[in-house]
């Protein structure tokens, strides 16, 4: 393949993994790094580093305007980003040093959990109205409810959030993935907030979109300050996904939660396929 | 009472609240959003120019080595291409911790502890990731 249409090829890639990030509220690292890696060729840990860099580009452009049209809820936002970032850190300093095997069965069954129970919930309008209620003392204190215009049934919905815990810990397994894997964890973020702490379907996506960007940054310095970072890679990566999250913040937006709930438990379950297979073939790189 | 009239009444409550909300929180949700938006697309109009001069210097290849920040300063003086993609790459990457520092002094501004607290953590933890480790 030469130079030129690597380059195109990753734009399109990119393109696509903005739309399907900002839409799943994920970074889309776990399409782009399997992508250079198998069919552009590119060495894994330039694909991290490039896919780094991706993902601080969906989570911007899409947090963007999930924050301008009052999806985000800043305040939760802000309390796992606590966890995360010392989950990358933990990720980057001592991650590194646990079985890979155990990382990837523990990783694969909480994929399959999280796909099975988000494609059986319903979320239905009526149910996020119940919602709204008491909620926990901590919850409380943190002030973490929060209430947002959902534009599919142009409804108001406040809604409390439930578990605060044990979120929190969920959040600080996500960071230690994107600390290890140059991912930016939406796939555990996402179902930790919709399944865990209860949180609107959409309210969790863009939140978790707020997110990522913080925890990719983190590790996209210490990649960039060790030389592995390729502008020229980096650059269409970028341009790519901005353009993609153009179109996936407006999809999302307008979209029904039951979509979005459906797309990204099909999203889940790929992906234990491909952990599994990676399990079974040791020599695929993923 | 009518139906109708009960039905607008109804609406005219639901527009109110959803005013209520957003302006709470508009001026603040609009700074993020510029902020964001305005590191993305400060970002990629960087990197367009540094492809503009790829084409301007007549180079075969796209430069394939970022620049290390402590050598930026003298490649972008010198107008070479690696100086401008890896400085549009590097504005994307502060993007995030900007954001933090301003979420940081909104909560100041609320003088609201727990965030501020919450908030210097996560600023401690990138800063310290970007400087330390790095």
């Amino acid at each position: 393949m030469s130079p030129f249409e690597v380059l195109v090829l990753l734009a399109i890639a990119a393109f696509l993994a903005g739309f399907g990030g900002s839409y799943l509220g994920i970074g889309g690292g776990v399409f782009l790094i399997p992508f250079m890696t198998i069919v552009l060729g590119v060495g894994i840990k330039i694909a991290i580093a490039t896919s780094l860099i991706g993902v601080i580009a969906t989570s911007s452009g899409a947090a963007a305007v999930y924050v301008r049209d009052h999806l985000t809820n800043l305040r939760l936002a802000m309390f796992l980003e606590v966890a995360t970032t010392f989950g990358a850190i933990a990720g980057a300093l001592v991650g590194l040093r646990l079985p890979d095997f155990f990382l990837f069965i523990v990783f694969g069954v909480v994929l399959f959990y999280a796909a099975i129970t988000m494609a059986r919930i319903r979320e239905t309008a009526k149910q996020r109205a119940y919602q709204a209620g008491d909620e926990s003392s901590l919850s409380k204190r943190l002030n973490l409810g929060s209430v947002y215009f959902d534009q599919e049934d142009q409804g108001v919905y406040r809604y409390r959030v439930e578990r605060p815990v044990a979120g929190f810990g969920a959040s600080a397994a996500a960071g230690l993935f994107s600390g290890l894997l140059g991912v930016g964890g939406g796939f555990i973020k996402v179902p930790a907030m919709n399944i865990l702490m209860r949180v609107p379907m959409k309210a969790a996506v863009a939140t978790s979109n707020f997110m990522i960007g913080v925890t990719a940054a983190a590790s996209a310095f210490i990649y960039y300050s060790q030389g592995l970072v390729d502008p020229g890679l980096a650059a269409m990566v970028i341009i790519g996904v901005f353009s993609g999250t153009n179109l996936g913040t407006r999809a999302m937006v307008k979209a029904k939660a039951s979509n979005v709930r459906v797309a990204f438990a099909a999203c889940l379950a790929a992906l234990g396929v491909a952990m599994v297979l990676r399990l079974a073939f040791p020599g695929v790189p993923l | 009472m009518t139906a109708r009239s009960g039905l607008r009444i109804v609406q005219d409550r639901i527009a109110a609240l959803r005013r209520a909300v957003i302006s709470e929180v508009e001026d603040r949700n609009r700074l993020i959003f510029h902020i964001l938006r305005g590191g993305v697309v400060v970002s990629v109009a960087v990197l367009l120019f540094g492809f503009i001069l790829v084409v301007l210097a007549g180079q075969s290849t796209i430069p394939d080595r970022s620049i290390p920040p402590r050598a930026l300063e003298e490649e972008l003086f010198r107008f070479t291409s690696a100086g401008y993609l890896s400085l549009g790459v590097l504005v994307l990457i502060f993007t995030p911790v900007l954001r933090v520092a301003f979420s940081l002094l909104s909560f100041l501004e609320e003088r609201d502890r727990l965030y501020v607290l919450m908030t210097a953590i996560v600023f401690t933890n990138l800063v310290t990731s970007l400087f330390v480790l790095a």
